[in-house]
């Protein structure tokens, strides 16, 4: 109880932050530094509350519990506090965040090439923000991080972006901006029907009969209606977050015209927020209505497996593969909600840091590749595993994660979603294993278009990996192949928590 | 030497990581690492067949937990029984023999540690997958197997005939593959486990309906069809020639394609316990059997007629399996053995052919017997040996199969089989006359036999294609009664009609003349029969279009219709939100100023946004209190 650890590992970028605003603009090295160290302070951080977890406690780690302010509400002060914790849920993610953050910072000094400044200070923000949305145990904390990553990144994305930046800065704004419309809205209605914030009570309160928040000695009265409007109204929210197709616009735009850096960033942590999300709101405080709906999930995951599929198959630009590729891979996260069962929700959860580190590497190759031949259409490309054999060689194997190969993570992510969901909607499970072949489809079109094939004159002189470029991508892949080789890193301290969220039906 | 046979897997993994670490500096010496890791493994593979193979030996299992999903454990670890010992044994010394010959025949590449190192994961995989004890760890070390075939398949990289047979490869398995991923995951919940032991208890018990049976058996089959280049999932191997020699050797007889054939045999118990799943592997068997064969006889590339003939055998193995009986496993396993030493043979010997002559085409070729005595032999030996003729390895196992599906009464296939075994001694011969006797193509060519570490392995698998046989004969089977000693009704496995020998024989004898007659003594011209029926040969030379057919029905419409979907998520999905927020353009001029860098302006914005949160929190507050 008495523990600050979560404090200062949500908060311990924004050391750097503070050191950035006294360095000049002129010692980019220094910059690059502190923008770096930076992100290490909390990747040390996140492993040291790793290790400290509890793998046998189901309910929430390092709680810490403060009054922060209090709302006059009529005759009483309603508090506010600053409330903190993880459990088995948030615990995966917060470390995948410090990873892809160390990750992103790397990148940073290698593609960001003007105002390292204040791009590390907006760095230092996103990185907090992002922290934060997974240890904060209350709607108002949540809500405050979640914005703490939504309009950093948007500077980002205009100011450092490519040639279509604006546009896309925008369209990212507009969309998600949308999205953070809707879920105040729905936390409101929720802090409106329970009077409190907190996560847990909330929960207690939806589900649990003999709740303390309950005079009436039944789940708190909300009717039928109101659950299923807050439901969806979450669930289109956490879409444009995911994104579930047709709300995926934004992120084709924001994939091809972000910095490598913000990529890494949207593409390993922003989009499981959604995810993490559906899993810790939609489900959590409405197991009735999402098992009720869990089909419409199912079907919805498919189809953002098999449109995505089917869009990479046909675009002729690397990173746009991978944009799509990337909303078929949330797919396979949705067909893990649907199954509604713990092995399901394993998967889920499997999925998200999986896609996160594999989408996040695959993103930055595809960098280091444009860095050196400042194109990545695929008609372009081609045979450049002769002059850039590691490049070439880290790049098939990250494909082959991300198309499901045993021994790296992707395997027992896809598998252990697609496995929950053939205990319930076998039918549905099998449409979906379509993705399965059409994912390798793409990807080897893609890698082998690039990498394979005779070599044009033009890229037989490419450097290959910088000593800079090496690290992160054989660290990330590093855990890709742990994951894979011994998933129960990542199981096991999902499993006490995972038994509490699988709804208990008819109970 | 049971409880060490983890490390048969684990030599060849190490010869791996250690090439992948120090290939570069290593340059041709990687070729000892591979070649002693798996002269390791190999010693080790034997003393644990010898171990098992011994009287009263029990079979040897050890597992640890992997993963938890909830209340279910998942294990990984190893088992020693009897199919999988004598499987270690194949796999170890085909892997040994590639090993050795592929020093002489890679010699001069520049990505030789490279080649090693892909050898050593292939051999690596196939042998985790044999002695798996649960599905899930089959299905992971399968899919290795997959990659490493691609990586192989693919290894001259730069040329676009490699890329895209290494992709086809890849693909086409794979879509066998989901069937296996399907048939897994619903077994999963119909017995609560993916451990073999478990698996058949549940069958015995009948825990399983007789649907859900047939259903398993027939989606683990479709696994097996890809990997074993069943029909329709066929089209990849024969591409998959485009791979390094020495490679098709190791794909074609023990690793891969073994594959497919070593899991319908793991499963057996579930293919004994429904009758029409069973009925599917064999009659899918038996068509590919004569349907790869008929292809192989106007095929004029050396591998691509091999990799034909393996087709059509790991058919005739499917078919045998499908038996459901005792004799069916055994004929259809002894014929994977058989088959792994004489087509190993057969493709090292062809690569050292090809090594001399640098061509592939059969008619290009002529009268090398003279030149190449070693491999001119060996190869007549293959020859003999997959066609059936006594007392070689083929003939024994070929005539197991024959009497299995005789026994079982299935007429119609003993007929195909027949008919399939004519038509192998055909086309094998074909390719012996034409490449070896005659006059030579092209008589410039300075032609020499093969170094002595090429040429020793192909006289080891030699003197196997014509012993390995005896280790069971109908008088005395040594290998079927042990390989199913523990398994129920071994004992009313009765052998076939003597007859059936000596019509095979005689119809294996008939296409060995007709092929001397058309390319040895060429009293019957090379178009006597194709002239007559020129589309019954086009359809053969042309592999009956299937290829073309997949392209066009499948791989096409696939990108119209991406393409299709593509316009509309640019026009439609896209342009419609643009219509909707019809602001956005406003918006935009707004956001040019983004590049100004008023970050205050943007951070009142993320301010009212929790100012607005926060009226709301009050406003409910004070509404609804």
């Amino acid at each position: 109880m008495d523990s600050i650890l979560l404090t200062l590992l949500t908060f311990s970028p924004l050391l750097g932050l503070i050191l950035l605003i006294f360095i000049p603009r002129t010692q980019t090295g220094a910059l690059k530094l502190i923008g770096v160290l930076s992100s290490v302070l909390p990747l040390i951080l996140a492993f040291v509350v790793y290790g400290a977890f509890d793998l046998k406690q189901a309910g929430l780690q390092f709680v810490e519990k403060l009054e922060w302010f209090s709302i006059p509400a009529e005759q009483v002060q309603f508090p506010i506090n600053y409330e903190l914790g993880v459990d088995g849920l948030s615990m995966p993610l917060v470390v995948l965040t410090a990873i892809i953050g160390f990750f992103a910072a790397i990148a940073g000094t290698i593609f960001v090439d003007k105002r390292w400044k204040e791009f590390y200070i907006l760095f230092t923000i996103m990185l907090t923000g992002m922290l934060g949305v997974f240890t904060s145990q209350n709607l108002f904390l949540f809500f405050i991080f979640f914005e703490m990553t939504l309009i950093p990144m948007f500077f980002v994305m205009g100011i450092w972006g490519f040639k279509d930046r604006e546009k896309a800065a925008m369209k990212f704004l507009l969309y998600n901006g949308l999205g953070s419309a809707i879920m105040l809205i729905v936390f409101v209605a929720i802090f409106m029907s329970v009077w409190t914030l907190n996560f847990t009570e909330i929960k207690t309160a939806f589900t649990d009969p003999g709740s303390p928040f309950n005079t009436q000695g039944s789940p708190v009265f909300i009717g039928e209606g109101l659950r299923y409007g807050l439901f969806i109204a979450l669930l289109v929210a956490f879409a444009i977050k995911m994104p579930i197709a047709p709300l995926h616009t934004w992120m084709i735009k924001a994939y091809t015209e972000s910095p490598t850096p913000a990529v890494l960033i949207s593409s390993g942590v922003l989009i499981k927020i959604g995810a993490y999300g559906l899993l810790r709101f939609n489900v959590g405080f409405f197991p009735e209505v999402a098992h009720q709906l869990a089909g419409l999930l199912a079907v919805l995951g498919v189809i953002n497996i098999i449109y995505g599929c089917l869009l990479a198959l046909v675009q002729n630009r690397l990173k746009l593969v991978l944009a799509y590729s990337s909303i078929s891979h949330m797919g396979i996260i949705l067909l893990g909600v649907a199954a509604m069962n713990e092995v399901g929700f394993q998967g889920a959860v499997f999925q998200m840091v999986s896609h996160g580190l594999i989408a996040a590497l695959m993103f930055f190759i595809v960098s280091v590749i444009f860095e050196r031949t400042s194109t990545d259409r695929l008609d372009d490309l081609g045979g450049i595993a002769k002059s850039m054999p590691f490049v070439s060689g880290i790049f098939l194997t990250a494909a082959m994660a991300s198309a499901g190969l045993p021994g790296m993570s992707g395997f027992i992510s896809e598998f252990t979603a697609f496995l929950g969901l053939f205990k319930e909607m076998p039918i549905i499970a099998a449409i979906g294993t379509l993705g399965i072949i059409l994912t390798a489809v793409y990807l080897l079109r893609a890698v082998l278009n690039t990498t394979f094939g005779p070599t044009s004159d033009r890229w037989t002189v490419l450097a290959d990996a910088q000593p800079l470029e090496v690290l992160p991508m054989v660290l990330v892949l590093g855990f890709i192949v742990l994951i894979g080789v011994y998933p129960s890193v990542l199981s096991e301290p999902l499993q006490a928590t995972l038994q509490n969220i699988v709804p208990r039906i008819g109970g | 030497m049971m409880s060490s046979a983890w490390l048969i897997p684990l030599l060849p993994l190490a010869a791996f990581l250690l090439l992948v670490a120090f290939g570069r500096q290593l340059k041709e010496s990687s070729a000892y690492i591979g070649i002693l890791a798996t002269l390791a493994a190999f010693v080790l593979a034997l003393g644990t067949f010898l171990e098992r193979f011994a009287a009263g030996a029990e079979n040897y299992y050890f597992a640890f937990q992997w993963l938890t999903f909830g209340n279910k454990v998942i294990d990984m670890g190893f088992e020693v029984n009897q199919l999988n010992a004598m499987m270690l044994v194949i796999v170890t010394f085909v892997s040994l023999l590639v090993h050795i010959y592929s020093k002489g025949y890679m010699h001069g590449d520049e990505r030789f540690p490279v080649f090693y190192s892909y050898l050593a994961l292939f051999t690596f995989s196939m042998l985790g997958l044999v002695i798996s004890p649960n599905l899930l760890q089959v299905y992971i070390f399968w899919e290795l197997v997959g990659v490493c075939s691609f990586l192989l398949v693919g290894f001259y990289f730069y040329k676009p005939e490699a890329r895209a047979a290494a992709k086809k490869a890849f693909i086409v398995t794979r879509i066998g593959d989901v069937g296996l991923f399907i048939g897994i995951s619903l077994l999963f919940w119909y017995v609560g486990s993916f451990n073999f032991s478990d698996i058949f208890t549940a069958l015995q018990n009948g825990a399983m309906e007789s649907w859900q049976i047939t259903l398993v058996g027939i989606l683990i089959f479709i696994g097996a069809v890809g990997k074993s280049g069943q029909f329709p999932l066929h089209t990849w191997l024969p591409d998959a020639m485009e791979g390094p020699t020495p490679v098709s050797a190791l794909i074609h007889a023990a690793t891969m394609v073994a594959a497919g054939v070593y899991l319908v045999a793991v499963m057996f118990p579930l293919y004994q316990a429904s009758v029409d799943a069973s009925l599917v592997v064999a009659y899918i068997g038996g068509f590919t059997a004569i349907f790869a064969a008929s292809i192989g006889l106007t095929q004029r590339d050396i591998k691509r007629v091999l990799a034909y003939s393996t087709v059509s055998q790991l058919g005739y193995m499917m078919l045998a399996l499908g038996m459901a009986s005792v004799a069916g496993y055994v004929a259809g396993t002894f014929h994977l053995m058989t088959h792994a030493f004489f087509k190993a043979l057969l493709f090292l010997a062809a690569g050292s052919v090809i090594h001399a002559v640098h061509t592939q085409d059969i008619f290009e070729m002529g009268g090398l017997f003279k030149k190449m005595r070693v491999t001119g032999t060996v190869f007549l030996i293959g020859c003999l040996s997959i066609a059936g003729i006594f007392p070689f390895a083929g003939y024994w196992s070929k005539e197991e199969i024959l009497g299995a599906v005789y026994n079982k009464g299935h007429l119609g296939l003993f007929a195909v089989g027949v008919i399939a075994a004519f038509f192998t001694a055909f086309y094998m011969f074909r390719l012996f006359f034409a490449t070896f006797t005659g006059e030579a193509a092209d008589d410039t060519k300075k032609v020499h036999e093969s170094p002595l570490v090429m040429t020793v392995p192909m006289i080891l698998l030699a003197i196997l294609a014509v012993v390995a046989g005896f280790i069971n004969t109908p008088g005395n089977p040594v290998l079927g009664h042990w390989l199913t000693e523990t398994m129920a009704g071994a004992e009313e496995a009765h052998h076939a009609p003597f007859w059936i020998s000596v019509v095979a024989t005689l119809v294996s004898l008939l296409g060995i003349f007709l092929a001397w007659l058309m390319y040895g003594k060429k009293s019957v011209s090379r178009g006597a029969i194709a002239e007559p029926f020129p589309w019954l040969y086009q359809l053969s030379y042309r592999k009956y279009y299937i290829d073309e057919l997949y392209n066009n029905v499948i791989v096409r419409p696939l990108r119209v219709f991406g393409e299709f979907l593509t316009m509309v998520d640019v026009y439609i999905i896209d342009g419609l939100v643009k219509l909707v927020a019809g602001f956005t353009k406003e918006l935009g001029h707004a956001g040019a100023r983004v590049q100004n860098g008023q970050i205050q302006t943007y951070g009142l914005i993320a301010f009212l946004g929790i100012v607005l949160l926060v009226i709301g929190l009050t406003f409910g507050r004070g509404y609804l209190g």
